[in-house]
Parts: structure tokens; C-alpha cells; sequence
């Protein structure tokens, strides 16, 4: 097992400083999107109680929640969306502070947490195609909460991998540790670039 | 410094340095490809035999080009304000419609064929104001919005039979097209982007703007 030898030492970052950013991200990343998340929900009802409410973050035609949120995707599941957000930035903060905290969480609850992240993420990336190719807006705290949740699906997954027994197949993956900002930015950097493209004549004739 | 943070920092970077660039050329490109800021573009490349006119000033001392595209809203926000500028000056300004359908907007080229097929029956202006005031209805759609600009024409009294043929003719497509090259060679970037008397007008915000500008030229 040589190659697992290298590969654990090419992992540039020790399991207690990759512990440590979990934890920040969850605590942090949780805190963001539940005030996104509670932010948006706000907005919904402001725009609920008055259909003439412009949304604070209604900036231009592009950068707009109002046209976002009365689109049938602001709420995929029958009940919108920022609704899902509460409740899952709400868990996903408690175990991140719990973790700062030096709690050792039970295995259950990190595959709790995968699960829950890996769904997040998905529907993220649902939301990010509608916003992008089929509404053709942005909601600027909407894209708050696709940063975070991408975040905290990362270094959730990476945390996992490097729990899993060698014997698994997916443990080569954990080697990936090593790299886990620059993965980050890689991801964040597709999304800006798609975002650019996208509405690029947009951009241009703002110049 | 680990490899993952020099990789890291080596892509923010490089991203950075990317935007940077891009506007920069973005900005340089705007007006540049025939001259500078401001310069004077080609009066034959703005203003073709055939371009439509939505007014005519006789002695022909101040001309308005606008490119455009029938889905931008930016356009669609200047609609009002164009006519409102047409309904002052009317024979006093020449205002010239140039195509310049942008390829991200679903509907965009196909609009610009429908008011071209409206040309070819005398009625540009007509389909041209219905397109801006049903903007919303059409505009931003994933489908073909065929249909609809078919009954656009139909409440026009336009012959429908012939507004679909001319829809898909080939030489409309070519006409659509030649307008927008004629934009790309006076440096055309985005829409709208208005010419006055050969100028690219890049200062203005207003209606009061526009009106100024105007004043200037007829002034002049």
C-alpha cells in the first residue's frame, strides 16, 4: 500500500487543521444561509402582503429576487424554498458551533450531514441552471446560499473521505483533502464563468 | 505555504487577472474597431439605402441611429423615450433603425425577421411598436414566439401568408444580418447603441441627455 503511504503524504493539510475548517465552515456557512435563507423568507412575505413590494435586492434587471422568487422553482417542493433553508442552515450551524466547541460528533450524524449537504447541493445546482438558463436572473441571496451550501457540501464530503477504511473504493478519493481550497475555487470559478457568459451582451452594455 | 494554498492563490489570480483583461478589452473594443471614442463612423455604414427611417428631417442636418435589439430590455426601457423624442421633433430628426439582434436572447433574431417581414409590406414602424409595447409577453421565452408575432402581424392587417413566407426567407435572415455586420464595423458592442450624426453617443443616461445631444446637433 505504498501509494496510500503517498498519497497520505502528499496530503499537504493535517486531519486536525482540515477538522478545524469543517468546523468554521458549518458554523459560519450555516450562519450565512440561515440569514440568506431568513432574509429571503422575509422578502416572500413582504411581497406576499404587497404585490407591488420591489424586494431589496431587486438592483437591475438581471440582478433581481423579485422576478426569482415568484417563479414556480422558488418553491420546488411545494413550500418555498427559504422555508428548507431555515431548517437546514439551523442544523447544519448547531453541529458546526457543537464541532468549534470540541464535540465529537457520532458517525450518524456526519452521514446525516452528508446526506442532507449532497441533497443541498443538488438542488442547488437545479437552482443555479433554472436561475441562469430558464428565469435568466440572478437573486443576489439566492447566490449567497449556493456559495455556502457548496462550501459546507465540500468539506463535509472531504471530512468523510477521510474517515472511510482503506479497504473502501472511495477512500482514494481522500487524498483530495489536500486540496480542498483549491477545489472550492475551482467550483466557484465554473459557476462565475457561467454566470459571465451567460449574461455577457448584459455586462458589455453596462460598460 | 502548502501546495493547496499557492494553487489556490494561483487561481484567484488567474481569475482576476482574466476579468481584468477582458474588460479591458471590452472597454477598448467599444468604440475602437473604426477609431476612437466618440469619432466619427462611416455615415454609409450607419445609415444603408434601405435602413427604415421612423422620421425623416428634409434638409437632413441631424440623424439619430439606434441599433437594437427588440428583446433587450435596456431597449425596451428607451422605447418610451424615443418616442416621446420622435413625437417633438418629428421632421426636425432623422431617426434610423438598425438590427442588432444578440444571440443570447431566445427571440431576438427572430423579432428582428418579423419586423423585417413587416418591412417588406411598408409596415416597419407598426411591427416595430408593437414588438417594445408586448415586450414582456414575449420577451425572455425558451420557445419560438413565432406565433405570436404571427398574430402580431394579423392584428396589423398585414397578409399573414405572406408574413410567414417572408419570416423564413432567406434573404430577410441576410437582411437582419447585414444590419447587425454594419453595427460590428461602427463598433457596436451591446444594445442600444445610438449614433448621432456619426457619433457614438457614450455619455448618455436620460432622456435629458438624448434631448441635449440633440439640441447640440440641431444647434450646430
Amino acid at each position: 500500500m505504498t501509494a496510500t503511504a503517498e498519497r497520505r503524504g502528499d496530503t499537504t493539510a493535517p486531519a486536525g487543521f482540515l477538522a478545524r475548517v469543517t468546523a468554521w465552515v458549518l458554523a459560519l456557512g450555516g450562519g450565512v444561509g440561515l440569514l440568506a435563507a431568513g432574509t429571503l423568507t422575509v422578502e416572500k412575505i413582504n411581497l406576499l402582503a404587497d404585490a407591488d413590494y420591489v424586494p431589496t435586492c431587486s438592483i437591475n434587471p438581471i440582478l433581481s429576487c423579485g422576478s426569482v422568487m415568484t417563479t414556480p422553482q422558488a418553491a420546488a417542493f411545494g413550500i418555498p424554498n427559504p422555508l428548507l433553508g431555515i431548517a437546514g442552515f439551523a442544523v447544519v450551524t448547531t453541529l458546526g458551533v457543537l464541532l468549534l466547541g470540541g464535540v465529537r460528533l457520532p458517525r450518524w450524524a456526519w452521514l446525516g450531514l452528508q446526506a442532507g449537504a449532497t441533497f443541498g447541493v443538488v438542488f442547488v445546482h437545479w437552482l443555479i441552471y433554472q436561475s441562469l438558463y430558464v428565469i435568466s436572473a440572478l437573486c443576489p441571496y439566492c447566490m449567497v446560499v449556493w456559495v455556502v451550501t457548496i462550501a459546507i457540501f465540500l468539506y463535509t464530503t472531504l471530512r468523510n473521505l477521510r474517515e472511510l477504511p482503506s479497504s473502501s473504493p472511495l477512500s482514494r478519493l481522500a487524498g483530495l483533502a489536500g486540496y480542498h481550497s483549491v477545489i472550492l475555487v475551482a467550483w466557484y470559478v465554473v459557476i462565475l464563468l457561467a454566470i459571465l457568459v451567460r449574461f455577457w451582451d448584459y455586462w458589455s452594455t453596462l460598460g | 505555504m502548502t501546495r493547496n494554498t499557492r494553487l489556490t492563490l494561483a487561481m484567484i489570480l488567474v481569475v482576476i487577472l482574466a476579468l481584468l483583461g477582458l474588460t479591458a478589452v471590452n472597454r477598448n473594443s467599444g468604440p475602437r474597431p473604426t477609431s476612437g471614442a466618440g469619432a466619427e463612423v462611416d455615415p454609409a455604414v450607419l445609415v444603408r439605402e434601405d435602413s427604415h427611417r421612423l422620421s425623416t428631417a428634409p434638409d437632413g442636418k441631424v440623424t439619430l441611429v439606434e441599433f437594437l435589439d427588440f428583446e433587450c430590455e435596456a431597449c425596451g426601457a428607451v422605447y418610451p423615450a424615443i418616442k416621446e423624442i420622435l413625437d417633438t421633433y418629428q421632421d426636425r430628426l432623422t431617426f434610423v433603425v438598425r438590427y442588432f439582434p444578440i444571440p443570447s436572447h431566445p427571440n431576438a433574431e427572430l423579432a428582428a425577421r418579423a419586423a423585417q417581414a413587416a418591412a417588406e409590406q411598408g409596415r416597419f414602424a407598426e411591427m416595430y411598436t408593437v414588438l417594445f409595447e408586448n415586450q414582456e409577453a414575449w420577451g425572455h421565452q425558451r420557445t419560438p414566439q413565432t406565433e405570436t408575432f404571427v398574430e402580431y402581424a394579423r392584428t396589423l392587417g398585414l397578409d399573414v401568408d405572406r408574413f410567414r413566407r417572408d419570416l423564413d426567407d432567406p434573404a430577410v435572415a441576410a437582411r437582419v444580418a447585414s444590419d447587425r455586420a454594419d453595427g460590428e464595423t461602427a463598433g457596436v458592442q451591446g444594445t442600444p447603441t445610438f449614433f448621432l450624426n456619426g457619433r457614438q453617443l457614450t455619455e448618455i443616461r436620460t432622456q435629458a441627455d438624448m434631448i441635449a445631444a440633440i439640441d447640440a446637433a440641431l444647434a450646430r
